[in-house]
């Protein structure tokens, strides 16, 4: 699939820099908070019983730490410094997506019916119809953040975009947001050719990395996909369409440009039942029957947090064991995307640890909560 | 019920639509009938495939489903067995018996019918196994993918001993990379450049070498750099990493620059896993992400192209043959209907070409059973069998190793596979193994037995010691050169039946002075070792053993290696060989018998690569066969 060329009458929002840098942090940090709600679902999967819908997660997973990858690819090859470990990079959860017009909540949950809606509308494919509609200003009293509906005070505004409490806004115009991360991409991809062109006019180029912070595939590869690494304008165009098709099938594909079923699509067989396969029409999947088991799966309290484990001391010592692991993970990915991306071979263990982490918290009945289990609490 | 179950009116399931009934099979003619959907059954129909050829593959396992879901439920029956074995994933299936490890004993006529596969008459037997589902021993190989050195191939010249091949190693270097190239081999060449071994210039593997376990690095300590004396040369020692057939992580200068791209999972909907090993330990006998190759990744490419079609259940009984003109005219199988029945259908299959590919010991059984020796013109149809001898060593490091990290087997000593001294004696490689001591004990079930039942462990007590003490594991196995010898054989005997009424392979297999030799010095060789690391030798050989083997008034227990190899040798003679260099059967014009069969030695190298190679190799002519078979008869004017 080619993404269109650039319309010389759309305006870039992104004018200097300093501004690319905001915006591809702001999409690394979401792409990253999908992670903890599709793996916490993942592993609330009891083994062996839902092997279909393990997979699809699964890969759908992997291919968000591809996401992130590409992006920090597309980060460092202008110049700029992935951070994973800023305050407020993991959110806060329940925490606020965009999707189509409206924001909606993202909960960690146990793999059920309300999980796949959540993950349906994270991937939804939303093309703005007009130049017009691609921004949408924020309803505040729909999110419940200000009583009042106005915009929040600037310095109200810095904490929840610091605490993570919501994501999506557009950089240096807190109260708009782009209709979905797809239009987002679609700007930074803007942004990316007006600088170039302005730099290219002068005789230099925004391409100005180091090329040994490129994470290349020989440091990632997974079934769902390749790591792209960029080194000009085409390849930052290819590594963000890839992250825009893979995820929400922009452009209304279910396969995108690799031959990857986009996210979205992925998801939906599981609440149709179906497989995929070439040439359907989206929504109509007519590939082999999927089975999904909606009881064998461990009952997760939703968005618990480590003060609800604190009547279950070891439970709790488990919990603040995982923060430090996954945070010792966002770390080393930080490191591997700040010109060690060999660290990333030591991250396929410690991905192990992250399982068997949650595992010990996922399958532990909580005292007092009538049947519902521990879960990581991802507060880092 | 068995998830095999037929009771379902559609004849296989969703996502196997390349699978035929075999009615289907027996009323079509095909180019080329291939018997067994192993590495060199998948190879042959890959590349026939890409030449446009319409291919039959007829196997003897279920096979069903060629997707994730079988490949799960062979890891789920792993997880939930008991016992380990090679065999421990795959189904108990009793229309295609495999040998198992755990059933080695010697049967005479009076032995219940049912309790074995391999029939082992003589004292000593060979615990050796072969697997018998589609993508075959593939399945649980250990993915260790050595070339054979220059000198294996020329043996008898340089040595007097053994046989020499009808090629050399520059012959079948080309196709070793076409081999290393298809089962994603992770190496370096700089490693894999000794004892004579050359590649290309500018030749890298597809994939960088498997990183060292810390118990290779341990064991680097004591041993680089020792110095030995065989037969007048010195020799010294170092730790050496050995190629791998798994995915570790891509050489961006394979190719010219083009990079290699790994292999994931074989599936039949989008659910990829598979990337990159990540040191499971259980690399035999089931990788659980598909990191390691196996033949069902050729498989996938070859039905991909929708001229390749498989018939499942089906057990190659009969070669059919035209006594005038020695034509094989068919392949009698007999299609069972499922696992739990002994009730089969018949039929035979047609094609221009036929290729056995069913593994040394299958190969020889269906071609004697057959009736086949008798127009052999050699008559050494199930002669020669070889195996790699493996003596085993163990001791216990003074420190913690890091044992059970990693895949089975990184690194190894490999200095002694070629030299002068196999004059005298076998040479042999040296394997560090990183699952502690598993293949010689049964550890770590044992040690837990032992540490409870005895020392009456428990608690926190036991599960330091127990970690402790597994941590501390040193396995050296060394895998010794067994030379071809007439007298080790393969045959059939009437009195020996399976389920669906074929007759079962009868082995013997003894085990010659001149591998003894070689077991006596690698015995001697595992102490010195020891001692240099300050390891506690624990080896204890067993003379009551099936596997006890004595030597020089010692007692060793030599175990098999699954490398089963020589039954259908290739040569240069039709008198003293069964195959030719393409290993197209001297006697039957159509017949090409594919695989570990016809290696004339097998040096001190795992076979699958060789024996890959080769298949590469032979499919050039099996091409060129099919192009001369089928090109329209020129009528003279």
């Amino acid at each position: 699939m080619s993404v269109p060329e650039p319309d010389p009458s759309q305006e870039s929002k992104i004018k200097t820099i300093e501004e690319l840098h905001e915006y591809l942090y702001k999409g690394l940090q979401l792409e990253h908070a999908t992670l903890p709600p599709y793996l916490t679902a993942l592993y609330s999967l009891q083994p062996g019983r839902n092997a279909d819908a393990w997979h699809v997660i699964r890969v759908v997973a992997v291919e968000e730490m591809l996401h992130l990858t590409l992006v920090a690819n597309v980060l460092n090859a202008v110049g700029g410094t992935p951070d994973l470990t800023k305050s407020g990079f993991v959110p806060d959860y329940p925490t606020y997506l965009p999707c189509g017009p409206d924001y909606f909540q993202v909960h960690l949950l146990p793999f059920s019916p309300d999980a796949l809606d959540t993950f349906l509308k994270i991937e939804k494919p939303a093309q703005a119809p007009d130049e017009e509609s691609r921004l949408v200003p924020v309803d505040w009293a729909a999110l419940g953040l200000t009583s009042d509906g106005a915009a929040p005070p600037s310095e109200k505004m810095a904490e929840f975009e610091q605490s993570g409490t919501i994501l999506g806004l557009v950089p240096g115009e807190p109260t708009q947001r782009f209709l979905s991360i797809g239009e987002f991409y679609e700007e930074i991809m803007r942004g990316i050719n007006y600088l170039e062109d302005q730099a290219r006019t002068a005789g230099t180029t925004i391409f100005t990395g180091d090329p040994a912070r490129q994470v290349t595939p020989e440091y990632f590869y997974s079934g769902g996909g390749d790591v792209i690494e960029v080194t000009g304008r085409d390849s930052a165009v290819a590594a963000l369409t890839l992250v825009a098709e893979q995820g929400e099938g922009l452009h209304g594909g279910i396969y995108d440009s690799q031959d990857e079923i986009a996210h979205y699509y992925r998801f939906q067989q599981l609440e149709k039942g179906k497989f995929y396969q070439k040439g359907d029409e989206p929504g109509a999947p007519s590939g082999p029957d999927l089975h999904v088991d909606w009881t064998a799966v461990y009952p997760v309290k939703p968005d618990v947090k480590l003060a609800d484990l604190e009547g279950d001391p070891e439970i709790h010592t488990a919990a603040k064991e995982f923060n430090q692991s996954y945070a010792a993970f966002l770390r080393n990915i930080n490191l591997a995307y700040n010109g060690r991306p060999d660290l990333l071979l030591k991250a396929v263990w410690e991905m192990f640890r992250i399982r068997d982490t949650m595992n010990r918290l996922i399958r532990n009945p909580l005292s007092g909560e009538s049947g519902l289990n521990a879960g990581p609490t991802f507060e880092i | 019920m068995t998830s095999y179950d037929d009771a379902d009116p559609v004849i296989f399931p969703a996502g196997a639509a390349t699978q035929t009934s075999a009615a289907q099979a027996a009323s079509e003619e095909w180019d080329a009938v291939i018997v067994g959907g192993g590495m060199a059954g998948s190879i042959v129909a890959e590349q026939l495939s890409q030449s446009g050829h319409k291919v039959l593959i007829v196997e003897a396992g279920p096979g069903k489903d060629l997707d994730l879901a079988e490949y799960e439920s062979y890891l789920s029956r792993f997880y939930g067995a008991v016992v380990k074995d090679n065999q421990s994933p795959y189904p108990f299936n009793p229309n295609a018996r495999m040998p198992r490890s755990t059933d080695t004993m010697p049967v005479g006529p009076d032995t219940p019918r049912d309790d074995f596969y391999l029939v082992q008459e003589d004292k000593y037997c060979s615990d050796t196994t072969f697997t018998r589902v589609l993508g075959g021993t593939s399945m649980h190989w250990e993915g260790k993918a050595l070339r054979m050195l220059p000198e294996d191939f020329d043996l008898r010249t340089k040595y007097g001993q053994g046989l020499n091949w009808p090629l050399s190693y520059d012959d079948l270097e080309p196709y070793y990379r076409q081999a290393e190239a298809e089962l994603g081999v992770s190496a370096e060449v700089e490693d894999q450049a000794y004892l004579g071994m050359h590649f290309p210039e500018g030749y890298v593997f597809p994939m960088h070498r498997m990183p060292p376990s810390y118990l290779d690095q341990t064991v680097a300590r004591g041993v680089d750099g020792m110095r030995v004396n065989l037969a007048d040369d010195d020799y010294t020692l170092r730790v050496r990493s050995f190629p791998q057939a798994r995915n570790g992580v891509p050489n961006a200068a394979y190719d010219g620059g083009k990079g290699f791209v790994p292999v994931g999972a074989v599936s039949t909907s989008q659910v990829e896993e598979g990337e990159r090993c990540q040191g499971n330990t259980n690399c035999v006998p089931i990788c659980p992400v598909q990191a390691k190759y196996h033949a069902g990744k050729t498989l996938t490419k070859a039905l991909s192209r929708g001229n390749v079609t498989i018939v499942t259940q089906a057990v190659a009984s009969k070669v059919e043959i035209d006594e005038q003109d020695r034509r094989v005219t068919g392949i009698t199988i007999k299609n069972y209907h499922s696992l739990d029945s002994e009730s089969y259908d018949t039929y035979t299959v047609k094609g221009t070409v036929y290729v056995l590919c069913a593994h040394a010991i299958e190969n020889a059984r269906l071609m004697l059973a057959s009736d086949m020796q008798r127009m052999s013109r050699s008559k050494l149809i199930g002669c020669n069998l070889m195996d790699h001898a493996y003596l085993l060593s163990w001791g216990l490091l003074p420190e913690p190793a890091g044992t059970m990290r990693g895949t089975s087997c990184t690194s190894g000593i490999t200095d002694l596979r070629g030299g002068r001294f196999r004059g005298t004696q076998a040479g042999f490689g040296v394997d560090i193994h990183n699952d502690g001591w598993g293949w010689a004990t049964g550890s770590p079930y044992t040690d837990l037995v032992e540490l409870v039942d005895k020392q009456g462990l428990n608690g926190k007590e036991l599960r330091r010691t127990l970690g402790n003490r597994i941590s501390r594991q040193l396995l050296l196995a060394f895998m010794i050169d067994l030379l071809p010898e007439r007298s080790n054989t393969v045959t059939v005997d009437e009195r020996y039946k399976d389920a669906l009424g074929n007759l079962k392979p009868v082995v013997s297999l003894k085990i010659p002075p001149y591998t003894m030799r070689g077991a006596a010095y690698a015995r001697k060789l595992a102490s010195d070792i020891f001692k240099r690391l300050g390891a506690e030798e624990m080896t204890a050989y067993d003379k009551d053993r099936y596997s006890a083997v004595e030597h020089d008034g010692q007692w060793y227990n030599i175990v098999g290696g699954n490398h089963l190899a020589g039954t259908h040798i290739m040569g240069t003679d039709p008198t003293t060989s069964v195959v030719d260099h393409t290993q197209q059967s001297w006697d039957h014009d159509n017949l090409y018998l594919v695989g570990p069969g016809s290696l004339p030695s097998i040096g001190t190298s795992n076979i699958s690569l060789t024996m890959a190679a080769l298949a590469y190799r032979s499919s050039t002519h099996i091409v060129r066969y099919l192009r001369a078979a089928k090109a329209p008869a020129t009528v003279r004017g």
